[in-house]
């Protein structure tokens, strides 16, 4: 006890302090300074919930650390030398908890937050024009060319750009970078197929899945509501979406990710 | 030489390219070799061409003629190369050749409000630079010289005395005001086509971010100047024109339109909460009552509805800004967007600067019929079978109907019921001026019925969503455009609820530091 009240660890409890402080401005400065897109309230909210709870798993993982992190409350609340010092903190501690719930129970007009799964698991089979799928080892007919008839491959490729500059670049944009005429006007927005996140990591199998079904094809945890990806079975043939498929992966360079040696 | 290092030295001042190692390559060149490079020797045909396969063909065609497989889809379409027609040019009309840089520019920038996006970010310098000459061959311009750039003469500053002389040109004579209307929204009182055929608009003046080019004073000048080749966008600088002006009041016309813009039609992509506003009185049912000035503005991009069968292409309407008032009783949504045509159908002036087959304007309002529990919402375009929405309509009307309301409910595209508009209280009126429609919908906030409609609650984020036909548009039934989902919020005022939480809090936690206080007190004695 007396080694606590010497004060020489005060630190200690600024230190706490001073990492989740750090947290929340590398926080800010990333998002709202270099990104420009402010993470929402309560978002952040949850966010700092859990930095200050790991931050206080550190600081109280031995017997004396935590000794040494409480010990200056503590010391301030018993000691009797400090009792001016304790009446300010007293006061404001609840002063400050007031202030915090009357802003709190101020009626937000912030927009309520929808998260969604971009990626959901894909169903184990599926039923595309009237036929079963079985997407586990659905594969591209026609990615064998590729190898086996380069000629035909560039043509099929060549139709499914055809296919592609018709239907999708209104969205994902003739770049296929996602920022399509009417992108900007849609929520969620049109995924960006040069990005490494998107196409670069999925199955050929799963893209056909999201072609043909679309937005209302999602799982409910990918708010199948509000995507407005077209049901694409009901303007395209099968052999088109594979071919669209072929295009978007030899536009953007990217590879489709296979089964086997993963 | 020296202009392709001021090319350079604009695109760095941008800011875009510093990065790009080839600029750097090709400056140590240019240090290293100095003039001994001729400007024509920039770009490469056969690599252009090459190029052009991969990322032009599809849209402008193989052959360069605007006849890839998209072109009817996309209006205005792919540009015709073998035409030699170029929009945003800085060399005089009767000159042949545009100068390299203009094609760089619509390269590297893009044409805002059309299907071609800038390359800057997918392509060098030097592709562009390949891409242009290529693109000349296509026209037959690789010999040419480029032409000579338009006199700019001296520019007049913006000032509120230019400005006035600006719309006084403008509207003399109907000058500009002929195509462009009486504000500039460029409302129609003529079928304008360009010289292939195809339907153009004269551009809104109120929009800058749709200009092809931009809507800088200089750039402005410009296209006064040289017209806009392939359009009937005239060049005021024929000397064979009537309507010719003098370099002085070009730049007051270019003035007067730099002042056009009209910031509250703005998209901010952030704001998605309409938020009404509370008022004591009646809420206000006449368009133009001053008491919608008291709602904030929200203005969402209109998006052609390429969803679901029968798809629409080629919209004309861009944006909607909604307020929106409510009192104790009742809500009314204030709508206004752009339109450039009053379709009225019976109407003879109206029908000959529609696309046939003309219909009435129409604006809808699409709210869940229920308010969602959680999140999941009603599929965005009508609802689904489990979110059934109301919709509530209003139509200009024709030479023999007057403008009406209408309501439906809706379980997905095929599956609506017509309800009666009366039967709670639905109404609406609309205005149309200078190319801007307004409209006023509204009803009580809460209906006999509430299995059947949306109660307005005080403080629930409400989904919103709005759809707008242009009847002048060929824009009937499954054909027109549409937002997503937005949100409608009823602020409430917050009443005195947080004072007596905030202390309720104070008093707790007092007490508690008390007790604790008093407790180690002891313990400390002890
Ligand atoms: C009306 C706009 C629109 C059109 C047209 C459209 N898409 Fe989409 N697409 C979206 C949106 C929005 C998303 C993201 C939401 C989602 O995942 O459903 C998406 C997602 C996708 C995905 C999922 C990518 C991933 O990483 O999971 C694929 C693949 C896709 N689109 C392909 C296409 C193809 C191919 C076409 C043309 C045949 C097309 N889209 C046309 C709007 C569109
Ligand atoms: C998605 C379709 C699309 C693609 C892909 C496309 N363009 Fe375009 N481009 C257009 C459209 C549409 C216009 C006409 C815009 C207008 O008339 O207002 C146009 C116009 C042009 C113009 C005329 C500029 C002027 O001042 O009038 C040039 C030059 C041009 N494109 C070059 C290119 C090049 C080079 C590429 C490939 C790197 C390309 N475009 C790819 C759609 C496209
Ligand atoms: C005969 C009809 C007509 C007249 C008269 C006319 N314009 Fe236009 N204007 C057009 C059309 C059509 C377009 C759109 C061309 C296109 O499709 O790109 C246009 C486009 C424009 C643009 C857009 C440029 C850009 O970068 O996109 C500006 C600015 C403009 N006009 C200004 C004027 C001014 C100022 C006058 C009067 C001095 C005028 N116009 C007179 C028909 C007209």
């Amino acid at each position: 006890m007396s080694k606590v009240t010497k004060g020489l660890e005060i630190p200690r409890l600024l230190q706490a302090a001073l990492v989740i402080g750090g947290i929340y401005l590398a926080f800010w400065a990333v998002f709202d300074l270099l990104l420009g897109q402010p993470i929402p309230r309560s978002l952040m909210g949850m966010y700092m919930f859990f930095v200050v709870a790991g931050v206080f798993m550190v600081f109280t993982a031995t017997e004396q650390s935590t000794r040494e992190l409480v010990g200056p409350i503590r010391a301030l609340v018993e000691d009797p030398s400090r009792r001016a010092l304790r009446n300010v903190v007293f006061a404001v501690v609840p002063g400050l908890a007031a202030v915090g719930v009357f802003l709190q129970m101020q009626p937000s007009d912030e927009a309520p937050l929808e998260l969604r799964s971009i990626h959901p698991a894909p169903p184990s089979s599926v039923k595309i024009f009237g036929k079963r799928y079985d997407l586990m080892s659905l594969e591209n007919p026609y990615r064998h060319l590729e190898k086996d008839d380069p000629e035909q491959f560039r043509e099929l490729v060549g139709t499914g750009g055809e296919v592609y500059i018709r239907n999708c670049q209104y969205c994902h944009g003739d770049k296929l970078d996602g920022k399509g005429p009417y992108a900007q006007g849609l929520n969620p927005v049109p995924l960006n197929f040069q990005d490494i996140g998107t196409i670069a990591q999925l199955q050929e199998s799963f893209l056909f899945w999201r072609i043909a079904t679309g937005g209302p094809g999602l799982p409910k945890e990918a708010t199948p509501w509000i995507s407005s990806m077209p049901v694409w079975e009901k303007f395209l043939s099968e052999d088109e979406i594979w071919q669209v498929i072929l295009y978007l992966y030899d536009y953007t360079g990217h590879r489709p990710r296979s089964w086997g040696h993963e | 030489m020296t202009a392709q290092i001021k090319k350079m030295f604009a695109r760095t001042q941008s800011g875009v390219s510093w990065l790009q190692p080839w600029l750097m390559a090709s400056w140590l060149l240019v240090l290293v070799t100095g003039p001994a490079i001729p400007v024509f020797a920039a770009g490469d045909a056969e690599r252009g061409a090459e190029i052009y396969t991969v990322r032009c063909a599809l849209c402008h065609g193989d052959e360069g003629d605007g006849m890839g497989p998209a072109a009817e889809r996309l209006n205005p379409p792919p540009r015709d190369f073998t035409m030699a027609q170029y929009k945003i040019r800085t060399t005089g009309f009767e000159e042949i050749a545009p100068a390299d840089a203009d094609l760089v520019r619509m390269i590297h920038d893009g044409m805002p409000g059309t299907a071609m996006p800038g390359w800057g970010d997918l392509l060098s310098e030097q592709d562009i630079d390949d891409l242009v000459v290529f693109i000349k061959t296509l026209a037959g311009l690789e010999e040419e010289e480029p032409g000579k750039p338009i006199d700019y003469g001296n520019q007049v500053a913006i000032s509120a005395e230019s400005i006035e002389q600006g719309s006084q040109i403008f509207h003399d004579d109907d000058r500009c005001s002929e195509c462009h209307g009486q504000g500039g929204k460029g409302d129609a009182v003529k079928k304008l086509k360009d010289d292939s055929g195809y339907r153009t608009w004269p551009r809104n003046l109120t929009k800058p971010w749709t200009f092809r080019g931009s809507n800088d004073p200089r750039d402005i000048y410009t296209r006064i100047t040289t017209g806009i080749a392939g359009t009937q966008m005239p060049s005021f600088d024929d000397p064979a024109s009537e309507n010719r002006l003098s370099i002085e009041q070009r730049w007051h016309v270019a003035n007067y339109v730099n002042s056009l813009a009209k910031t509250d039609k703005v998209v901010r992509p952030e704001n998605t909460v309409i938020r009404a506003v509370r008022v004591e009185g009646r809420v206000p049912t006449a368009p133009d009552d001053p008491q919608w000035q008291q709602a904030l503005p929200s203005t969402f991009l209109l998006v052609p509805q390429l969803i679901a069968e029968e798809r629409f292409f080629t919209p004309t309407n861009d944006t909607i800004t909604v307020r929106a008032v409510y009192n104790e009783e009742e809500i009314a949504f204030h709508l206004e967007w752009d339109d450039r045509t009053r379709s009225i159908p019976g109407d003879k002036a109206a029908e000959k600067i529609a696309d046939p087959e003309i219909s009435e304007d129409m604006v809808v309002i699409q709210l869940p019929m229920a308010l969602p529990r959680g999140t999941e919402k009603p599929y965005f375009l009508h609802g689904d079978a489990a979110h059934p929405v109301n919709l509530w309509s209003w139509h200009s009307g024709t030479t023999d109907s007057a403008p009406r309301v209408s309501l439906r409910n809706a379980r997905g595209l095929t599956d609506t019921i017509e309800r009666d508009p009366v039967a709670v209280g639905l109404e609406g009126t609309g205005s149309y001026r200078d190319g801007t429609w307004q409209v006023v919908v509204g009803r009580s906030r809460v209906t006999a019925d509430p299995t059947q409609d949306l109660q307005f609650i005080e403080g629930a984020f409400i989904p919103v969503a709005f759809s707008a036909w242009d009847g002048s548009n060929s824009e009937q039934g499954s054909a027109h455009t549409l937002t997503t989902w937005y949100w409608l919020l009823l602020k409430p005022p917050p009443g005195n609820q947080p004072w007596l939480y905030a202390g309720c809090t104070f008093v707790l936690i007092l007490l508690l530091e008390l007790w604790w206080a008093r407790n180690a007190r002891r313990r400390y004695r002890s």
